[in-house]
């Protein structure tokens, strides 16, 4: 289990990177992206425990069990939610204030960037990146408290 | 892609305000200080942005009637329309006055339970979704808003997590997930019969389906279950049980809300789809009953939904009105005393829809408005009047209440001023409101309904008397002798009492702009023209 997770987790989240950069053309979002992207912590949880990602990842002292390691981490995911709602709403207010609709969607192609050439950046992106934060914090706030029930 | 005015702006303000503020309350956590101040900050930055939305919209003297906005520079029908006309902007500053005296009362409410951090966020999301369900002219994106406003008031029903409270949440979930199934069927039907969701664009279609080539007669099917939908939410009997249990369970104050806001998404939602949207359609409707002498028949879906809507009516006054006289506690009987209110509202509703005189429809539609307008004030003050009593004493069991008028006469004044309002004592709002429902259907030359509207009123009286006499009269009882009422709390229903009193003495312009709305109700051509959802689709 433990090495299959070593093996798998870096591959979700690769794949979860490349799903949320297509997402305005193509088939992919925020939204999936996001629970893809918990679906790689959750891997995490079930093999190495629910203190896993603080003890080893971060490298803090944790006493096993106790809830205020869990508290702070899930804090963290909750501040994780909230900043990302404001982004989300925060990109949509932007073109208002440029004088167009609200949630007004633009892009830039840009030419010449070395090994890709061709880089379209949308402004649908930070949209886009709100959304994955408010999934990411809101799915994880739920898995671990839950969780640890 | 369309550059906006800003006269175009103020449409979605309502919304962007309450969005922001419920980010903000969001991010305000756990720190006091910041959070009221969002919170207060909040509600009135929402009254002046729907008060700017109604005086540039409707009432200045050159206002263009009706205004809308494409979110996103997407045009009509394929991008989502947002359409402020009278009628939105009559619900919208009900709505207001409604969120500005839950959201300071509920300061003091909040300061006390636990979960704090969590209130006014999603009384902001609650408000969101009432304000874009009043704005939005796009079958789906209701079903959206629908949702925002369901999801938080499943929390706040669930607030107080005790075992009741759990039991409450659960129904109120399962109802309304299956309301929300039920509504997404009648929505996809409607698009795969239509071909459009844009509902200037639907009414256009409905209107002339020949040369569109659809076929316009599921619609009237389809149409039956949205109503259900709505009826749910605006809790018309059969689809009343869910009422009384969650109206206890929720914070008073959201109740308030509850009651003031949402029920009247049910109307509003009612209102428009039945006439500015069906209105246009020449369906033959016919449905035989059983019983002789029993059944519809007319050119116009909204026979059916007039008659479905009588007998909802009826049903709800009478389940409403004997079973608020029976209860134990103030909640228990204003819970039941709304089923019955609604029903005074849904009758001149479907008044509307039987008649086939425009004049009468107009008067029908003004009274509805009028009734619904005063009972979201009296309602939302007698809920916020039972969460004063309940902060001040710990209980609302009329058992254990008395006497409350020597403890605290503010209160009771106040208290008073909403039951009579409720009866419909003049000069109060509510004398207006019975007034022009009695009037519509003695119009409408109905002796049953006037019978029907006339026993619903005694049996209001009844149970405004039993309330006030156990609760406020009579010796005090030990909770009510250790009471200390919150002077902000009992300000805030003072406020709503003299709001009460200013409608029914000023009612000449309250009354012009009702009749705007209605008159915005009604004009299905204008609410087209308004919204131009353009071309074909290819």
């Amino acid at each position: 289990m433990r090495t299959t997770t070593r093996v798998v987790v870096p591959i979700i989240l690769v794949v979860a990177v490349s799903l949320f950069v297509e997402g305005h053309n193509l088939p992919g979002g925020g939204f999936i992206a996001g629970v893809l992207t918990t679906t790689a912590f959750v891997v995490v949880y079930v093999a190495f425990g629910l203190d896993f990602l603080e003890r080893g990842v971060l490298g803090r002292e944790v006493e096993p069990g106790k809830t205020p390691s869990r508290d702070r981490v899930v804090a963290a995911y909750r501040r994780l939610f909230a900043v990302g709602l404001a982004l989300a709403v925060g990109s949509g207010l932007v073109p208002l204030v440029l004088g167009y609709p609200f949630l007004s969607q633009s892009y830039v192609v840009l030419e010449g960037i070395p090994i890709y050439h061709h880089l379209e950046v949308a402004s649908a992106l930070a949209f886009d990146f709100g959304v994955y934060c408010v999934v990411v914090g809101g799915l994880l706030t739920i898995l671990s408290v839950v969780g640890a029930e | 892609m369309i550059a906006q005015t800003s006269a175009e702006t103020v449409v979605i303000a309502p919304m962007l305000v309450a969005l922001v503020s419920a980010v903000a309350a969001l991010l305000a956590g756990r720190r006091r200080r910041v959070r009221s101040v969002v919170a207060l900050g909040g509600v009135v930055g929402y009254a002046v942005a729907v008060g700017a939305l109604a005086w540039t919209v409707v009432l200045a003297p050159d206002a263009p009637g009706i205004a809308t906005y494409q979110v996103g520079g997407l045009a009509a029908p394929f991008g989502i329309t947002l359409v402020a006309d009278a009628l939105s902007a009559f619900m919208l500053s009900m709505v207001a006055t409604i969120a500005l005296a839950s959201i300071v009362f509920s300061r003091r409410y909040a300061a006390h339970s636990g979960s704090r951090t969590f209130y006014y966020p999603l009384c902001y999301f609650l408000l969101l979704g009432v304000t874009g369900s009043f704005l939005t002219g796009d079958l789906f994106n209701l079903f959206v808003w629908f949702e925002v406003m369901l999801m938080a008031s499943y929390v706040f029903v669930a607030y107080y997590g005790g075992p009741q409270h759990t039991r409450a949440a659960f129904w109120y979930v399962a109802l309304n997930l299956l309301a929300s199934a039920v509504f997404l069927l009648g929505v996809g039907g409607i698009y795969a019969v239509t071909g459009t969701l844009n509902m200037a664009d639907l009414a256009r279609r409905l209107a002339d389906p020949a040369a569109y080539g659809i076929d316009p007669v599921p619609v009237v099917g389809l149409f039956a279950l949205l109503l259900s939908v709505f009826a749910i939410k605006a809790g018309l009997v059969p689809f009343q049980f869910w009422i009384p249990t969650a109206y206890r369970a929720a914070p008073p104050p959201i109740t308030a809300l509850l009651v003031g806001a949402t029920k009247k998404v049910g109307i509003y939602a009612i209102v428009r789809l039945s006439f500015t949207v069906l209105a246009g359609a020449q369906i033959g409707v016919s449905l035989e009953l059983p019983i002789p002498g029993l059944g519809v028949a007319g050119d116009s879906p909204l026979a059916f939904v007039g008659a479905a809507l009588f007998v909802m009516a009826a049903a709800s006054i009478l389940v409403g009105g004997l079973g608020a006289v029976g209860r134990d506690s103030i909640e228990g009987v204003l819970a039941y005393s709304s089923i019955g209110q609604i029903g005074f509202i849904a009758i001149p509703v479907a008044i509307a829809a039987t008649t086939t005189s425009s004049g009468l429809r107009q008067v029908a539609i003004v009274a509805a408005l009028v009734y619904a307008l005063n009972h979201t004030l009296a309602k939302g003050l007698l809920f916020l009047a039972v969460g004063a009593v309940r902060s001040a004493t710990g209980t609302s069991r009329l058992a254990e209440l008395g006497g409350l008028a020597g403890r605290s006469p503010p209160l009771a004044i106040a208290f008073f001023v909403g039951s009579l309002a409720l009866v419909g004592i003049p000069p109060l709002s509510g004398f207006f409101g019975k007034f022009l429902v009695f009037d519509a259907a003695a119009r409408a030359g109905s002796a049953p309904v006037l019978g029907l509207l006339l026993g619903g009123s005694l049996l209001t009286i009844a149970y405004a008397t039993r309330v006030w006499n156990r609760s406020f009269w009579g010796a005090r009882t030990p909770a009510v002798d250790e009471a200390t009422v919150d002077p902000v709390q009992v300000a805030v229903v003072l406020a709503l009492a003299g709001a009460i009193l200013a409608v029914g003495v000023g009612f000449e312009p309250v009354y012009r702009f009702a009749e705007l709305a209605a008159e915005a109700a009604l004009d299905a051509e204008g609410y087209v023209e308004a919204v131009d959802p353009g071309g074909e689709l290819e």
